[in-house]
């Protein structure tokens, strides 16, 4: 069995990824208080965000939690945006909040904020079930806006395209070639789009209302240039707290799955690296630098399954 | 240097080729010939490729660069079609390439079943990256329609990757459940559940007829006459190895290449691996033991002493996200196994040890592979074990402790754990409710709503209680249906409404039962509730059934059989006399005349039974279904046509009656009675429905008996009008059909409930019209003469004499 351990390679920033900051909000004493973020230059946007917190209902953290659904702003103002103008300093334009729950109870809420420019191209999509149909619940497209049209007229069965797998599997799942060989109309947009990867991941939230969040990057403003999927399940890895990388991409070195097929993929226990920290605490993580795989930051999310940490997915920009 | 020939680049000769490099680079010159135009690939990773969670470039194991490194000559693209073994010369359509060393690595082809439309453009077999690309444009039109057919390893991987490309997917499958070779029908089961949750359409025991279309494949028809719309039809039903070239070359040839444990086929300087050849009288089709056939012939061909190859246990995973399914060794039934059985239903997980001569010999789990691996080599090193056999199914992390304590995986649930998925209630909250007072299960209800609607976590509960009140909590001791499981028959016939479960693994599998498949006492009780909750949706079982129900008379004691036609109401007539005595002096019978009004055949020989039923079919008699928990007589008197002091036509009405009832199956047998007037000469007083005809109408009473008890019938209804009279007997039937204890007469059912409840039920209009309309939609299932069926010359062979004295003679 090999187990992975953070490579020590050197840190590779890129010019133009999508999205710009990536923070961790955990509840404590009834407000969410800031655990980790990632902010890249934005030395502005960190102080501030440093010293915010956010009650129940309050600002775009306080938002997800309160009404137990991902949140995507398009824009800020007008929704309660509580640091508005630190972001339009950063030139910050829209951004994306996740509850994560474990059960009914909130164990974290991940922001992610973006910037518009001319040809930053990826998406960050909220995907909601409405009569056993999954429609788009909003979206966030950069550059990609006819990728964005077709998507908001798309619907998804269970079990087809990204959204339909991951919320048939209750699984993360992680595709490929996106923009080829799909019988949908928002396939063919994809492509047009220079839209290749997409990570799936469920949005568990009290209630059984399913939400799933869809991560779709290009690879001239990669949204992350790893992407890892690890299986933390006790009925896949056992009674020791442990998690098994059963898919995975990276620049550097290219598939990170067990090519065999023979249960030897890579394995990590608690505490073990970033992903073993997410693992003991069933917290998430956003890191920047060392810890980071080589690359300027990571963001690791545990994903729940009726009380249990079921996978853990991390995506390295 | 010697010059090696290799004759397809598949996932053998590449492992080959990395072994032989790696140990003697420079050993060969090596040439590879592949019929696909490219190197090798990952090839049991063409089905992630096909659903997208892989890319092609992913998958490759060799590419350019490598074969390049090796001095490999690739001749890709470039099929052999000859081997010359005098001259040692391979052939291709335009050159000849000398060799001192061949191997062939040719693979398998898929079996194509021969029906008409195979050849149909948009028939694809799902082999290498031809099809997969084929199977990926198919998918591109929008709304487009895939039917699999085989639900295989390779079917199922196809079809939930085509889903996932946005295709309507059906799979057709010849056997009674998916996977049949890989798992038993539990796990089977749960496999189904779990793609069909993927909207994928799932035909079992469905047989390809024909494949329709014009100018390419439009529809698929089955036996049955089913036609199902198709614009990609993949058939993945198995492969065999491909050996025309050996055979056209004379090597020894079976149903694959022949080799011996070096892997040398019957010319020494020929050598083949993979799936074209057969060892030991063995195919090959998983990887494993390919890579290790690769690694033999690597030693081989450097002359290397070794260990020969030898065939191995595999184990099998299937490719489709979020399915966790393991299976390895045999998990067949078998005189001397025994099974270790796991369910946890609220979680989907099916844990099956099948254990014989304290050695562990098959393992089947879905949803909980963690200790796949372990099993896997416990069956693989045959280890003893006895010592751990109590604790085996928990896997390794309870070996070499204490015995695992039942309420130990309940004591560490965490708080926020949910128990009741009904009502959305965590542990958590029934631990607070049981500091706050509640006792049982009923205040666990009150406070929580835990198990207050379909009622499937009430064990779970209950543990709960016992963790956290110890001696306090009385477990509640009802009888359980049988060592099978803790749920009596009452929780049963609820929990298959409630959850609507519909075929008997999925009762096994959602109520935990405790072996693969039931027994011979829960399996006839499971088989009648099915069949009467679920008449459209359930297959009767014949091997759920009693013998004489199987075979449709009843056996006597010196193993011959009773044959007893039908005489409605107890009429019969000159032809059907003849008949039965016709019958009974070709057949040796012996005639009796039952209580029940009408005539039995006695001491017919089994296999005479198709032919007896014949003749008696011939003049329109059918089944007096005297073996069966079912309608068996509707006695009457001969009513006003006849008699003085009849006061209705008791004879019209039972006929009615029975013609109306018969074929029903009933949890017990249900005998009826018509009396035209309080004489009662139908002795209808003693029966499980009994009429008494009187002036005013007719007075219905149920809940007689005259066997081992002797009860008088009670007052359900005085009708007015036989119509009404029909209705509510119709409507108390069904209603002890729903709701009766398997093996319950109609009045030990009607102790249970009360025969208030069973009025005060009825007297609802609405209420009753509903039990007469599921009555009915039953009936258009059940309502056929089983003689019929079975009196025919391709039945008679199942009818060879087989004796069961086991059971007594019922009627």
């Amino acid at each position: 069995m090999e187990t992975a351990f953070d490579t020590p390679l050197p840190i590779e920033r890129s010019a133009r990824t999508f999205i710009e900051v990536a923070e961790i909000w955990v509840p404590e004493n009834g407000r969410l208080v800031m655990s980790s973020g990632a902010y890249g230059t934005l030395d502005g946007f960190a102080d501030v965000s440093s010293a915010e917190s956010f009650a129940k209902g309050e600002g775009l953290p306080g938002r997800a939690w309160a009404e137990a659904r991902p949140v995507v702003l398009t824009q800020f103002d007008g929704t309660g945006f509580k640091r508005t103008e630190a972001a339009r300093e950063a030139g910050l334009t829209s951004a994306v909040a996740v509850p994560l729950f474990a059960g009914a109870t909130l164990k974290a809420v991940l922001v992610v904020l973006c910037a518009d420019s001319d040809g930053r191209t990826g998406a960050i999509e909220v995907w909601a079930e409405t009569d056993g149909i999954l429609c788009l619940d909003n979206g966030y497209y950069g550059a990609a806006v006819q990728f964005g049209e077709v998507s908001r007229r798309t619907s998804f069965a269970r079990g087809q395209g990204l959204p339909g797998g991951v919320w048939s599997s209750r699984t993360p799942m992680l595709l490929r070639d996106l923009g080829s060989g799909h019988g949908f109309v928002r396939g063919e947009s994809a492509g047009a789009a220079g839209l290749t990867t997409g990570l799936g991941l469920p949005v568990p939230v009290p209630g059984g209302k399913n939400y799933v969040l869809t991560l779709l990057s290009a690879p001239g403003t990669p949204l992350a240039r790893r992407f890892e999927i690890w299986d933390a399940r006790a009925a896949r890895v056992g009674h020791e707290r442990a998690a098994k990388l059963v898919d995975g991409i990276c620049d550097r070195e290219g598939p990170l799955w067990d090519p065999e097929n023979a249960g030897r993929e890579r394995r990590v226990n608690a505490w073990q690296g970033t992903v073993g920290q997410v693992l003991g605490t069933g917290l998430p993580v956003v890191e920047s630098g060392t810890d980071a795989a080589g690359y300027a930051s990571m963001v690791a999310l545990p994903i729940h399954r009726g009380g249990e940490l079921a996978h853990i997915v991390a995506w390295y920009f | 240097m010697q010059k090696l020939v290799i004759i397809g680049a598949g996932m053998a000769t590449g492992r080959m080729l990395e072994h032989l490099f790696e140990a003697a680079p420079d050993a060969y010159e090596v040439t590879v010939f592949n019929a696909e135009p490219r190197g090798n690939y990952n090839r049991i990773m063409l089905s992630p490729v096909l659903s997208g969670e892989k890319s092609y470039e992913e998958i490759v194991t060799h590419d350019d660069a490598w074969y390049a490194d090796n001095r490999v000559t690739c001749r890709f693209g470039e099929p052999v079609v000859g081997i010359d073994r005098a001259a040692r010369m391979v052939r291709t359509e335009t050159d000849e390439v000398a060799y001192d060393k061949l191997v062939l690595g040719t693979g398998s082809a898929p079996f194509i079943i021969p029906v008409p439309g195979r050849d149909l453009p948009g028939v694809v077999a799902y082999r290498d990256l031809d099809d997969t690309n084929a199977m990926i444009s198919a998918s591109e039109a929008a709304g487009a329609r895939a039917v699999v057919i085989g639900g295989g390893l390779l079917g199922l991987e196809a079809a939930a990757g085509l889903r996932l490309r946005g295709m309507e997917v059906t799979v057709i499958h010849l056997a009674g459940h998916l996977m049949e070779r890989q798992l038993d029908p539990a796990a089977g089961y749960l496999l189904q559940k779990d793609l069909e949750s993927r909207g994928i359409t799932m035909l079992t025991g469905a047989s390809t007829k024909a494949i329709l279309g014009h100018d390419r494949a439009e529809a698929v028809l089955l036996e049955d006459g089913t036609t199902i719309g198709a614009d990609l039809v993949v058939m993945a039903v198995g492969i065999r190895p491909e050996t025309r070239l050996a055979t056209d070359t004379g090597l020894e040839v079976a149903r694959g290449v022949e080799v011996d444990a070096r892997m040398r086929t019957s010319d020494p300087a020929i050598h083949a691996v993979g799936e074209c050849v057969e060892f030991d009288g063995q195919l090959f089709g998983l990887v494993a033991p390919l890579y290790d056939q690769a690694k033999v012939l690597a030693d081989t061909l450097m002359e290397r002493e070794g260990d020969g190859f030898a065939a191995r246990q595999l184990s099998t995973k299937l490719k489709v996200t979020g399915c966790d399914l393991f299976s390895a060794g045999d998990f067949a039934d078998g005189p001397g196994r025994e099974d270790i059985v796991f369910r946890d239903p609220a979680r989907g997980i099916y844990k099956r040890l099948v254990i014989e001569d304290d050695r562990l010999v098959g393992a089947v789990m879905y949803g909980d592979t963690a200790d796949g691996n372990w099993f896997f080599g416990l069956i693989k090193d045959g280890t003893d074990i006895s010592q751990m056999r109590e604790t085996l199914i928990f896997g390794p992390a309870y070996q070499g402790g204490s015995a695992a304590d039942p309420l130990a995986a309940v004591a560490a649930l965490p708080p926020e754990a949910e128990v009741c998925g009904c009502n959305g209630v965590c542990k958590g909250q029934i631990v607070e409710a049981i500091a706050d007072g509640a006792g049982d299960l009923g205040q666990i209800k009150a406070k929580t709503k835990a198990s207050a609607s379909c009622g499937s976590c009430t064990g779970l509960v209950e543990q709960i209680l016992a963790c956290e009140l110890g001696d306090d909590f009385q477990m509640p001791s009802s009888q359980p249906v049988c060592g099978c499981t803790d749920l009596t028959h009452e929780d049963v016939r609820r929990l298959i409404k409630a959850r609507e479960l519909k075929s008997q693994p999925a009762v096994w599998q959602e109520l935990g039962w405790t072996t693969p498949n039931g027994c011979h006492v829960c399996r006839p009780a499971v088989n009648f509730y099915l069949l009467a909750d679920w008449p459209l949706d359930y297959d009767d079982d014949p091997q759920s059934r009693f013998v004489n129900e199987r075979n449709h008379a009843n056996i006597q004691k010196d193993g011959t059989y009773s044959v007893m036609p039908r005489m409605w109401g107890g009429l019969t007539n000159a032809e059907e006399l003849r008949a039965i005595a016709d019958a009974a002096e070709k057949y040796g019978g012996e005639l009796k005349v039952t209580g029940g009004q009408r005539i039995d055949i006695l001491g017919v020989k089994k296999e005479d039974l198709p032919d007896i039923w014949a003749d008696l079919n011939a003049v329109g008699m059918v089944s007096g279904h005297a073996y069966t928990k079912g309608l068996r007589t509707v006695k009457s008197c001969v009513g006003t046509d006849w008699c003085r002091f009849g006061t209705q036509d008791s004879t019209g009405l039972a006929v009615k009656l029975e013609k109306r009832l018969w074929g029903s199956w009933t949890p017990h047998k249900v005998k009826l009675g018509v009396s035209g007037c309080p004489r009662n000469c139908a002795e209808a007083t003693c029966k499980d429905v009994g009429v008494i005809c009187v002036d005013s109408g007719y007075q219905i009473g149920v809940g007689g008996a005259a066997g081992m008890d002797l009860k008088e019938i009670q007052r359900l209804h005085e009708a007015k009008t036989e119509e009404e009279t029909v209705e509510w007997i119709v409507a108390f039937v069904q209603l002890y059909r729903e709701n009766a204890k398997y093996l319950d007469r109609p009045y030990k059912w009607i102790a249970k409930v009360g025969l208030d409840w069973v009025i005060e039920t009825l007297s609802v209009d609405a209420g009753r019209a509903g039990l007469v309309e599921r009555f009915d939609l039953s009936q258009s299932v059940y309502q056929k003469d089983p003689w019929a069926e079975r009196a025919t010359p391709e039945t008679k062979r199942h009818y060879e004499p087989l004796a069961d004295l086991t059971l007594e003679a019922a009627e």
